[in-house]
């Protein structure tokens, strides 16, 4: 292996997501980077907090918290369907309680 | 013909004759004249050229509507199992014997058997390309399914050779369009599988002939590999064509870095989450996305611009969840995604989806940053994947060109991030982070009364001097502060990449054990890198085409092999990476981080103490 060779998987090495998919033209990942902000692991199987959908929605909770509802991304109007669809509880709660409840996890 | 053979006139003993339909006037006739065959000899001669015209569809028989003399030979050489001259089929003498040895009863399942059929009709499908009604390997379809691509750059000309060279039935197919077509003739003839590996090849053949072949059961939906980071996935992604209800461009805007300036061309596949009907409510079951992106596989540390010039990078295609996909660009790149609804209809999808599980499976192109980037290989996806699109004028280089033609062409429908708001909101467009900075900034400034007016000021300060601000901010701009301390945060580990870089290849590498274990370690990580991206390798050479059942479960257990035992190098590699930073980097490193973490905690706590709602115990 050549030295050019090494140091691509080096770049890779700081990506906490795929340095898979780090070794392309696309750059490195850095799941971890977002998930660094506390997300604890729940022994309960079925929590919002392993449902991907929910955590990959909380920057978008935190710019809609931020910005008090003025920035609505994708990623949040995706959590919100999918914990309304699932549970009662989320039914009743508003986009900001929401919201600010993903940031929490 | 062979130099010193015999003049065959007035030899016809005996003229072994076969009507392959009976009643007309006009069918194939097979012709055995060689004079010394044994009447044994003679008599499996006629029934082994039964036996293939049985199996020929009706159109194949009634094309040839001549007679074919038919030659066993001594002297093709060692490779050559046959040969079909003008009027005359010369096959080799020892495909007889083999012929004449088998045990009663064998079929297709025999490997000598299947061979002398093979043969046969590997030649008439020669004779059959030929004739008029033939023509199979001028055609532009077949070679579009074949893999001799249309290439932009030769104004519609067809590229020379043939990347799709993975998981090939028979290298021999890849000689010439003519080969491909008769290797594939046999195998359609001859393989019930045959319709389950090469679907769209199946699908042109039936509808060439009129007739179908029998078929196996097909093991059920499209498998690509897909090894991440999370290790409770699957390293194996089943795809259901039927859930998939839109596929859109999606297209990385440009940023001023040499290899990305102009953009990067992507599909998005909109797939219903389980139970939900296909219809626009898909659009928001983003956990369930997946997005095909044509990559160089990278192995060294800066794109070389010589060997992107000189395709010395393997093109791969890749198959990533859409969530990565808007990680990498809208907050480590800081580019935005447009994602551009393609109108298709459901039919048009799944031959688009088909094709990409062969691309996934058999492709092997060399990526050139020219004439054979992302956008180029979109394009060619698009063209060989739906035959609709082949008739449009899509050809381009670039990804904005492929987009402003699939506009123009009336596909793609870009009136969907006129209004941004709505585009943000309903998943057409992701912003890039950075556009949101300046706006977080804003919200802790005016809650906290910072100092700095900028925020690019706020992020050059040392994380430690942001730090006492975080603890005594409020939710809304402790969730504001979040964002830009994960921004910084990424920028440290941008940081700390470089310094590796330079401390490792630089004037001043160091050379010690230490540094050839972590050499060790990288070698391993990027040969699984370079397994998972050519996924044919995973698979033993035996088979062909699309993995059905069996090898599926054996790629499963070796995908899900690997994929542990890549996770454990480059969780140790990261480990031991932070070691090799110096103390002002490491430094730094750990005090974002630890910034970040007291924010999280922050929020926690402060959303406990204004009674909010929590999700954990939510029913």
């Amino acid at each position: 292996m050549n030295r050019l060779t090494l140091s691509c998987a080096l770049l890779a090495c700081f990506a906490a997501g795929p340095a898979f998919a780090g070794a392309s033209t696309a750059g490195s990942s850095a799941g971890a980077a977002t998930s660094g902000a506390g997300s604890s692991a729940s022994s309960k199987t079925t929590s919002p907090d392993d449902e991907k959908v929910v955590r990959q929605a909380r920057d978008d909770a935190a710019s809609f918290v931020a910005t008090d509802g003025r920035i609505r991304g994708a990623q949040l109007e995706a959590a919100l369907r999918h914990l309304r669809e699932k549970y009662s509880t989320a039914q009743r709660a508003s986009d900001m309680q929401l919201a600010q409840a993903i940031l929490a996890l | 013909m062979t130099p010193g053979r015999r003049p065959r006139t007035a030899r016809l003993w005996p003229a072994l004759c076969l009507f392959a339909c009976t009643g007309s006037a006009q069918a194939l006739q097979l012709e055995s004249i060689d004079s010394s065959l044994t009447p044994a000899q003679a008599a499996a001669t006629r029934q082994l050229l039964a036996e293939v015209i049985r199996r020929l569809p009706a159109t194949w028989t009634e094309a040839l509507d001549r007679r074919i003399d038919v030659e066993w030979r001594d002297d093709l050489p060692a490779e050559v199992h046959g040969r079909a001259k003008a009027r005359q089929l010369l096959l080799k003498r020892a495909l007889l014997d083999d012929w004449m040895a088998r045990s009663p009863g064998v079929g297709v399942e025999d490997p000598d058997t299947r061979a002398v059929l093979a043969a046969v009709i590997h030649e008439l499908a020669h004779f059959y390309d030929r004739s008029p009604q033939g023509r199979l390997s001028v055609d532009p379809r077949l070679l579009d399914l074949a893999g001799w691509q249309v290439s932009p750059m030769r104004f519609g000309l067809r590229l020379h050779d043939n990347a799709f060279r993975d998981r090939s039935p028979d290298d021999y197919e890849l000689e010439s369009p003519t080969e491909f077509v008769a290797v594939n003739l046999e195998w359609f003839l001859l393989d019930p599988a045959y319709a389950c590996r090469r679907p769209a090849l199946y699908d042109y053949f039936t509808a060439e002939f009129g007739s179908r072949p029998p078929r196996a059961d097909c093991a059920p939906d499209l498998v690509y590999v897909q090894v991440g980071s999370d290790a409770s996935l699957p390293p194996v992604l089943q795809l259901d064509p039927g859930r998939v209800y839109s596929v859109d461009y999606l297209f990385a805007e440009g940023n001023d870095r040499p290899m990305s300036r102009w953009g990067h061309s992507m599909l998005r596949l909109v797939i219903c989450a389980p139970g939900r009907e296909r219809g626009p409510g898909c659009r928001l079951d983003l956990q369930y996305h997946q997005v095909l992106s044509f990559r160089a596989f990278i192995d060294d540390v800066q794109i070389s611009s010589w060997r992107g010039l000189t395709g010395s990078y393997p093109s791969r295609l890749y198959v990533l969840p859409l969530a990565q996909v808007i990680e990498e660009y809208t907050k480590v790149e800081l580019r935005g995604l447009q994602s551009i609804p393609l109108r298709l209809d459901p039919s048009e999808i799944a031959g688009l989806l088909d094709r990409t599980a062969t691309l996934h499976w058999s492709y092997d192109g060399d990526y050139y940053f020219i004439n054979n980037n992302c956008a180029v290989e979109t394009f060619k996806l698009l063209h060989d994947g739906v035959p609709r699109l082949a008739g449009a004028d899509l050809s381009s280089i670039t990804p904005t060109g492929l987009l402003r033609r699939l506009r123009d062409a009336g596909i793609a429908d870009v009136t969907v991030i006129d209004d941004r708001e709505a585009a943000l909101r309903d998943g057409y467009y992701f912003e890039a982070l950075s556009e949101r900075y300046q706006a977080m900034f804003d919200v802790a400034r005016e809650s906290l009364g910072l100092p700095q007016k900028r925020v690019q000021d706020w992020m050059d300060l040392d994380p430690k001097q942001r730090a006492p601000w975080l603890e005594r901010a409020d939710l809304r701009a402790s969730a504001a502060l979040l964002l830009l301390e994960q921004a910084a945060l990424r920028r440290q580990q941008a940081l700390s990449r470089a310094e590796i870089k330079r401390r490792f290849f630089g004037h001043d590498r160091e050379s010690n054990t230490e540094w050839a274990d972590a050499r060790g370690g990288l070698r391993n990580v990027l040969e699984l890198e370079g397994l998972f991206s050519r996924p044919a390798a995973l698979l033993p050479d035996r088979s062909y085409g699309q993995p059905q059942a069996e090898e599926r479960e054996a790629l499963t257990r070796e995908g899900n092999r690997l994929a542990a035992h890549w996770r454990e190098q480059s969780g140790w590699l990261r480990a031991e990476a932070r070691r090799w930073l110096s103390e002002d980097r490491r430094t730094a490193l750990d005090a974002t981080e630890a910034n970040v973490e007291a924010l999280g905690e922050r929020l926690r706590r402060l959303h406990r103490e204004q009674g909010g709602l929590d999700l954990q115990g939510i029913s």
